[in-house]
């Protein structure tokens, strides 16, 4: 019976792997594998059931991991490292198959907008983080609290409408910015996108702080604000930066709002700083716009461009796993 | 120290320094809304009002606040109001009002002497502001700063160094920013800072001064930050609402009972129910896009929710809680940080070939359902580990087999936990546009809805059950949006493509908020009945 179940799920997982008609096959088989042993030997199944699904999750992380890379390969291998560190023109002869490609551009197009974006994310946050866990009366905080997640479920391609129908024409007419839309208007989009992350995070992190520790605090008659400052605060650092960590996740990996908000041109700015300026795109918006139509080592590229984008944010995802476990095993006890 | 004297405890009972600092908080929060209404337009910039120009206004605000905090400070110090000052403002605040002076020392050395002299500013500006915040006594070192910025700043709005005609043009940024939209954003940052002194000012300064100054600070930026979003959501139902109320009305349109045959009157809304495309429609709808999210969305969830949820059960019931289990989580908070254009190339390299050979419905919802297994994943974990170790030993107690308690006892209580997880869940991804672009997306205009129910198909093939409809491209809201943004050109005339798209972000949003909502409700329902935290 096990060895059934198991070979019928291998068969399948390997069937489909090759892009085989008869997957469907094997699939059956372990269906009716699952029947007779939900009649019969109902609680050992649900324990291997459970374990399949699992490893499937893992396995879904893997195979990403795996497919990515191996996309990428054939960029590498036609460019080198120049792919990350070239910092001259050209920079993008798409769709040519042996033109030269250089991510740069966008990877400085994507550390503009981030840097803006957390500029705008991570003060505000913080700020917001302490106002609905340490200032607001319980009334405010009930309003607030459920805002400040439904602002998170507002679609990425909504805040990118407004972007470009509303702020990038008030910056193209007042500003005289030499293309509507640029690294700027596109941060500040973001920024506004990557709040909500930051303050529920930071705000979980506040929370978690022992009551113990803040009424300590208070007993010896120091004012709220001095016990969140010289108390709360610090105790909770590490799970606030987790907050900013997440944060700065979130809006490196923010796709559309800048994808209809830049100008889909490559190249780096004159000072590198200079966010106003004519050129726009970052390794999301050029997947976005471009992986529809390219083929051949213009998609390798763009799959080059996945991989850094998904290292950065993978790497991000598991400091700020590290931290908020290191705050877990210092407040102790809790949870 | 006895201050019984010093410290009003009489509630109600109004001392002239905290009815000074309230009215240069009025006076401040007066700068500040009218400088948001100017920055969204709602003031003319060159306009008038009460027989003044607006930037008149506003710098006058700025000194005459100024004056006030000058006034509230020296009169603290030299004891004319009671107030309970420490011995100095401390060195973050210094450090604040250093490098604040250092910035208007640096640009007034480069705009009036020029070459280098902007580093002789910057220092003397510098060494001012900081000496004089950490030297004098509290009240004096977090006024005089702070009033003598605000007065210089109300001083050039005032006298028109930076006013309307006024541009400024940086060498190294490509643009160029205009006194007009300067003005208003000066004056909001010091109008922040006037909360801040104003509110220590009103509370006597001292840690009760210092608590107000903080979180009037904290206050006003969050109240903005909100006001801003709050417009947003506004703007698009301000706009939205009239392309999507066109050509509807209560009772016009007929709604057939079926069975019967019989017409009755039924609430019409054209847009909602019309196909976007095609030759024969009158206002184009957002039909198809709907049914495509519909469908993307059942597809998700039948993925998503039996492996997350199998997953959470294994992991926090059956699993020693160890090395494995943490790698897991990792994975899991990984793949749920994951951007979502990532999974849109790993379903176009990996599922694409292997199923539908190009952008189908089919994969959308595989992919999407990869998205929401993560979250689905953490939250029943979540549930499940909130659900009291007492149930399962009672459970056991009664001799009941660990499959049996968890079927019957642990799922069920874990429950609303889940369903409030997935509904939250569903609410992301139903917005979800990017990895819809590169696996989904079809015409831009689609004048025909995807018909999934009457598409199988049985064959004595390999496959046996295809489904033509499922491995067609097809549309979503938000891909509807998409498209109408970089279409171009609607090919109707009723509607511009911005119009159409004020429509379908309308949509988008009621749909999405709606399953937010849902979810949030449902949580704080559950939570207030079970209570099991």
């Amino acid at each position: 019976m096990h060895a059934v179940g198991i070979g019928a799920t291998l068969l399948t997982v390997s069937l489909f792997f090759v892009g085989s008609d008869w997957t469907v096959l094997p699939f059956l088989a372990f269906l009716a594998t699952v029947g007779v042993g939900w009649v019969r030997y109902q609680s050992e199944l649900a324990k291997g059931i459970t374990l399949l699904t699992t490893v499937a999750t893992v396995a879904i992380l893997t195979l990403i991991i795996g497919f990515l890379l191996w996309d990428a390969i054939p960029a590498l291998r036609h460019m080198g490292l120049e792919l990350f560190t070239r910092v001259e023109e050209p920079f993008w002869q798409a769709p040519r198959p042996d033109g030269t490609y250089s991510l740069t551009p966008m990877m400085v197009g994507t550390a503009l907008t981030t840097v803006i974006a957390m500029g705008i994310a991570a003060p505000l946050g913080i700020a917001g983080a302490v106002f609905i866990s340490e200032i607001a009366p319980p009334r405010v905080r009930e309003v607030v609290k459920p805002g400040i997640e439904l602002m998170a479920g507002i679609p990425s391609i909504t805040y990118g409408f407004v972007g470009l129908t509303i702020v990038n024409a008030y910056f193209y007419q007042q500003f005289g910015t030499p293309t509507i839309g640029d690294y700027f208007t596109a941060g500040l989009m973001i920024g506004l996108m990557a709040l909500p992350t930051v303050v529920t995070v930071a705000e979980d992190a506040l929370n978690a702080v022992p009551d113990a520790m803040k009424d300590g605090s208070m007993a010896m008659g120091s004012t709220k604000w001095q016990t969140t400052k010289s108390v709360t605060l610090p105790a909770a650092l590490s799970g606030v930066s987790a907050g900013v960590l997440l944060g700065i996740g979130r809006a490196m990996g923010e796709t559309m709002a800048a994808t209809v908000m830049l100008s889909h041109t490559k190249g780096i700015p004159g000072p590198p700083f200079d966010v106003f300026s004519r050129w726009g795109e970052t390794l999301t918006t050029v997947i976005a716009s471009e992986g529809t139509h390219a083929s051949g080592t213009h998609l390798s590229v763009l799959f080059a461009g996945g991989v850094i984008l998904f290292g950065m944010v993978m790497a991000l995802s598991v400091a700020s796993q590290y931290v908020e476990w290191r705050m877990q095993q210092k407040l102790g006890g809790k949870r | 120290m006895s201050n019984v004297d010093r410290t009003a405890l009489v509630a109600g009972k109004r001392t002239v320094a905290s009815s000074l600092g309230s009215g240069l908080i009025a006076v401040a929060f007066v700068a500040f809304v009218s400088s948001w209404a100017t920055i969204f337009q709602w003031l003319d910039e060159t306009g008038a009002y009460l027989g003044f120009a607006l930037f008149d206004l506003l710098g006058g605000l700025l000194v005459v606040f100024a004056v006030g905090l000058a006034v509230a400070g020296l009169a603290s110090r030299y004891g004319y109001v009671t107030t309970t000052p420490s011995d100095t403002a401390g060195v973050p605040v210094a450090a604040v009002f250093g490098l604040i002076w250092a910035a208007v020392g640096g640009l007034a050395g480069a705009a009036y002497v020029g070459g280098p002299a902007w580093i002789v500013g910057a220092a003397l500006g510098g060494l001012a502001g900081a000496g004089t915040a950490v030297l004098p006594r509290e009240d004096v070192g977090s006024t005089l700063p702070a009033a003598a910025l605000i007065g210089l700043m109300g001083y050039v709005v005032l006298f028109g160094q930076i006013n309307t005609g006024w541009t400024w043009e940086p060498g190294w940024l490509s643009a160029a920013f205009p006194g007009s939209e300067v003005v208003p954003v000066l004056v909001i940052l010091a109008s922040l800072l006037a909360f801040w002194s104003g509110a220590k000012a009103k509370e006597g300064f001292g840690a009760q001064g210092r608590q107000a100054g903080v979180f009037y600070l904290i206050g006003m930026s969050i109240l903005s930050m909100l006001g801003v979003l709050g417009l947003l959501i506004l703007f698009i139902t301000w706009n939205g609402l009239d392309v999507m109320l066109t050509g509807a009305s209560l009772l016009g349109g007929e709604l057939v009972v079926p069975f019967v045959g019989l017409g009755v009157p039924f609430p019409e809304l054209p847009f909602v129910t019309n196909v976007t495309g095609g030759l024969f429609v009158e206002v184009p709808g957002v039909f198809p896009a709907i049914m495509g999210t519909l469908w993307l969305v059942l597809g998700a969830v039948a993925l998503a929710v039996p492996l997350g949820v199998g997953a959470a059960i294994f992991l926090s019931e059956y699993a020693e809680q160890g090395r494995i289990t943490q790698v897991v989580e990792v994975a899991t908070n990984g793949l749920w940080s994951t951007p979502s254009i990532v999974f849109g190339l790993f379903g176009m390299t990996f599922l694409v070939p292997r199923l539908s050979g190009g952008n189908s419905i089919v994969v959308g919802q595989l992919v999407l359902g990869f998205m929401l297994l993560p979250l689905v994943l953490i939250t029943s974990r979540e549930a499940i580990l909130a659900v009291p170790d007492e149930y399962r030993d009672a459970s056991a107690a009664l001799g009941v087999s660990r499959w049996e308690t968890i079927k019957s006892v642990v799922v069920p209580a874990a429950m609303p936990g889940v369903i409030t997880g997935v509904i939250i869940g569903v609410g992301r991804i139903a917005g979800e546009t990017a990895p819809l672009l590169l696996v989904f997306g079809g015409q831009p205009f689609p004048s025909s809805t995807p018909n999934v129910l009457s598409s199988f198909t049985f064959s004595l093939s390999p496959p046996f059950v295809t489904n033509e409809a499922l491995l067609q491209p097809a549309s979503a809201l938000p891909y509807q949006l998409y498209s109408s943004i970089t279409a171009g050109v609607f090919p109707k005339e009723i509607f511009s493509d911005t119009e159409f798209g004020w429509g379908t972000a309308l949509v988008l949003l009621l749909v999405v908020i709606g399953l937010y909502a849902i979810g949030i409700a449902s949580r704080l329902y559950f939570r207030r009945k079970l209570d099991y935290e």
